[in-house]
């Protein structure tokens, strides 16, 4: 699952009637690529949630008929933009010393 | 299958009901970030063997359980510049 930022809220109104009346929300994954997910928990601009794409993401939007390759997953509670990839909490596990 | 290293859990309280209470891992798979299923309670640091697609779903649970990336194993050891 994906880590994206939401841009806002994308309007469609002539669609299939597979994607039924579900939100969509114009997301920005880590790569700067501009996506559309289908939305089940209502995130709002800026907000940073996680993505379940595939068949996994028409499981996700709890109803295997809608036709969806990407769902948003959750809002995540604390998230720092993902730029650094913070280090673990104590200094070095014993296990593995990564140089 | 890929191995990944466990960067700090994923807290979010507004989700899908579909993860009823399983954890959420952030994952290091090489230099992209991604979000994993916990299936095995690894700890933040662990090298660890994530799977996808469709096994990610049953590794997770059961056939309906909404993930596309699950942990499966944790690695006993593994040297990263392997």
């Amino acid at each position: 699952m994906e880590i994206s930022q939401v841009v806002g809220t994308l309007y469609c109104t002539r669609r299939v009637a597979g994607l039924e009346h579900c939100p969509l929300r114009l997301l920005q994954d880590s790569k700067g690529k501009l996506v559309v997910a289908t939305d089940p928990v209502g995130a709002r601009g800026g907000n940073w949630v996680f993505t379940v794409s595939g068949s996994a993401g028409r499981l996700a939007m709890g109803d295997k008929r809608i036709l969806t390759d990407l769902t948003i997953g959750g809002i995540i509670d604390h998230w720092d933009g993902g730029a650094t990839a913070p280090t673990a909490p104590e200094a070095a596990s014993p296990k593995t010393d990564t140089a | 299958m890929k191995i990944c290293k466990i960067i700090k859990p994923l807290v979010s309280t507004n989700r899908i009901p579909g993860f009823e209470h399983k954890h959420l891992q952030v994952v290091q798979d090489g230099s992209s970030m991604a979000v994993a299923v916990d299936a095995v309670g690894a700890s933040p640091g662990d090298w660890v063997i994530c799977v996808g697609s469709s096994a990610a779903r049953e590794a997770a649970g059961n056939k309906d359980y909404p993930s596309d990336l699950t942990i499966v194993g944790i690695i006993d050891d593994w040297d990263p510049e392997h």
